[in-house]
């Protein structure tokens, strides 16, 4: 344990800045794992990942090690990744198929449930008693799903699932309206890639409207190198308009939720004239019938981050899973989210126009990416310890605690240190 | 007649030495391309249809399968390269500087003899100033196509690196 105090912590974030050290101090980036973390939910994966009894899905909650499992009565389990005997990972491959998991050390089995299945040589423990999920791998508190997506939560204490998710809860259904089937599946691989900066940088980035035009000047301006990101784009997103002048994103919106849920609004639809896409709309209308289909069509939402660790978007759709390593390095996972019932075609576009923006290798994530170490290393300086969220614009306060604002307002990122300080400090006495 | 024989044998023999030397040297030029910095010129080494592919997953069957690292077609690979002459490309400056080098050239000719399949072993050091230096390394499968004028093209180049399932930082040159 590290010796803040709650006062110390609040001290660290001002309503309009917060404190270098929320970055860069990696007694705080523990407690925050401890807190934050261990106390959220925390997105896991979704249950297509694992179609099949047996099937498994290895990740870590925090930097807790932990297997996403179904279970041979199909039910899905998230269990610690750990031997109940020595502490020794069990489950050593990212996914796969497994009848029992079984430790490397000294062979005991677990259950596709985590359940305790068999010790070996258990006449050395005549004076042992061995309860099956005492001492099994160690179910996590609470885990739940909402339309396949799986959250898992390390406390017993708190709220629910959908209580916890609120509007998002929407933009989940939202999403899998859309597929023809109904559903969404996670199976066109993963983007993997690292920085060396803090995790909430990434976070803060999906709701930072203000910073594509510059950043992404390479990949946005006239001169930079337009590409299409999605079908029917003209050649990409201009963010500059005559003469070089920054065209404002604040159109957009920004939606600050409770528990540090953000949105931004979604950008403005492009005519699709493709064969794929009409062959999609015609499955909706068959379906939903046209009214309601039109309003399928309209995406209300761009970044929706399910804070702390998970970000979803609907254009090329994508799951964006943020993995804290270290206070100064962090892994990021995007996973294609395919609409069932779709023609085919249109995943394989939407895989290539995520090979183009999320790869290691990409033409816009390496910008942000490359903000993300050279902010860890600026904060460094000793001559301006805050960090300056102070940016606004008009907002409102809507009736089911959301707070509407403009889209480069840095409104989301404090809705995230509100969040922070909730987690952080929940031990307060108010 | 035994005597014709065996030098129709050395003939031949030494025809595929040629061969394999002449597709080795087009690997070499090619690499340097890239090396040099020299990315519009490689993009005009491939066929107007041709692709890279660097797969995200060791076994990935295609690139429709799932994402990938590279998957570029020309008109691609014409934006991708153009953005890095961009004065503010700010993921590289400074700019990688890469040495790519080439061993264990095995390469078949197939169909009428106009289209080679090529497999080769490549490692690839990068190293960004301000960055620690990586290595990275794999199989090269190519399919070449003989133009008009005689000379390679390249049909397809695909470049699995051993860890292209690890967590990588950003990587710009492809490998």
């Amino acid at each position: 344990m590290t010796g803040y105090s709650n006062d110390h912590i609040a001290s660290l974030v001002r309503p309009d800045q917060v404190h270098r050290d929320v970055y860069e101090d990696p007694d705080l980036f523990d407690l925050e794992m401890e807190r934050i973390f261990g106390r959220s939910w925390v997105y896991v994966g979704h249950e297509s990942q694992v179609p099949e009894p047996g099937d498994f899905f290895c990740t870590r909650v925090g930097l807790q090690p932990v297997v996403m499992s179904r279970h041979s009565d199909g039910t899905v389990y998230v269990v610690y990744n750990r031997c109940a005997h020595r502490g020794v990972k069990v489950v050593n491959e990212e996914c796969g198929n497994a009848g029992r998991f079984m430790c490397m050390y000294h062979g005991w089995t677990y259950d596709t449930n985590g359940d305790l299945d068999f010790v070996t040589q258990s006449e050395g423990y005549p004076d042992f008693e061995f309860d099956k999920v005492e001492h099994g791998m160690g179910r996590v508190a609470r885990w739940e799903s909402h339309h396949g997506f799986v959250f898992a939560n390390l406390s017993p204490d708190g709220p629910g699932l959908r209580d916890w998710l609120g509007e998002n809860s929407d933009f989940l259904d939202d999403v899998a309206v859309s597929a023809p089937d109904g559903e969404v599946e996670v199976t066109g691989g993963v983007h993997r890639y690292l920085y060396h900066g803090n995790w909430k940088m990434q976070v803060e980035n999906l709701i930072d409207m203000y910073h594509p035009a510059y950043s992404h000047e390479s990949s946005s301006a006239k001169g930079g190198q337009q590409f299409s990101r999605r079908e029917g784009d003209k050649g990409g997103i201009q963010f500059f308009e005559k003469r070089g002048k920054v065209k404002s994103m604040d159109g957009l919106g920004t939606h600050a939720l409770p528990n540090g849920h953000t949105w931004q609004g979604g950008l403005p639809p492009v005519e699709n004239m493709s064969e794929d896409h009409r062959a999609y709309v015609a499955l909706l209308e068959e379906k939903h019938g046209p009214n309601r289909t039109r309003e399928i069509l309209i995406k209300k939402r761009h970044n929706v981050i399910f804070y702390p660790n998970m970000a979803m978007q609907e254009l090329n759709p994508h799951i964006r899973v943020i993995r804290p390593l270290a206070v100064d390095r962090t892994e990021i996972f995007i996973y294609p989210v395919k609409l069932k019932g779709a023609p085919e075609k249109m995943f394989r576009d939407q895989l290539i126009n995520l090979n183009r923006t999320h790869s290691p290798t990409s033409l816009v994530q390496t910008d942000d990416v490359e903000a993300f170490a050279r902010a860890q290393e600026g904060m460094m300086t000793s001559g301006n310890e805050w960090v300056l969220l102070a940016r606004t614009g008009p907002q409102e306060s809507l009736e089911s605690g959301r707070i509407r604002t403009t889209g480069t307002s840095e409104e989301g990122m404090r809705n995230h240190y509100r969040a922070w300080l909730k987690y952080m400090c929940a031990d307060r006495p108010e | 007649m035994t005597k014709n024989n065996r030098s129709g044998d050395n003939q031949s023999a030494l025809g595929e030495l040629l061969f394999v030397r002449e597709v080795e040297q087009f690997l070499f030029h090619e690499v340097s391309l890239l090396d040099d910095r020299r990315f519009e010129d490689w993009t005009d080494l491939f066929t107007e249809d041709g692709y890279y592919w660097a797969p995200a997953e060791i076994n990935q069957p295609d690139p429709a399968s799932g994402v990938s690292l590279f998957f570029d077609d020309v008109p691609m690979m014409r934006i991708r390269f153009a953005r890095l002459r961009h004065p503010r490309v700010h993921s590289q400056i400074p700019p990688s500087r890469t040495s790519h080098s080439i061993s264990n050239v095995t390469a078949k000719r197939s169909g009428t003899g106009d289209r080679v399949e090529v497999e080769a072993r490549f490692q690839m050091l990068d190293y960004r100033p301000g960055h620690d230096q990586r290595a990275f390394g794999g199989k090269y499968q190519y399919v070449l196509s003989r133009s008009d004028a005689g000379c390679f093209r390249i049909a397809s180049k695909k470049a699995v690196i051993i860890n292209c399932d690890d967590v990588h930082l950003p990587v710009a040159v492809p490998f």
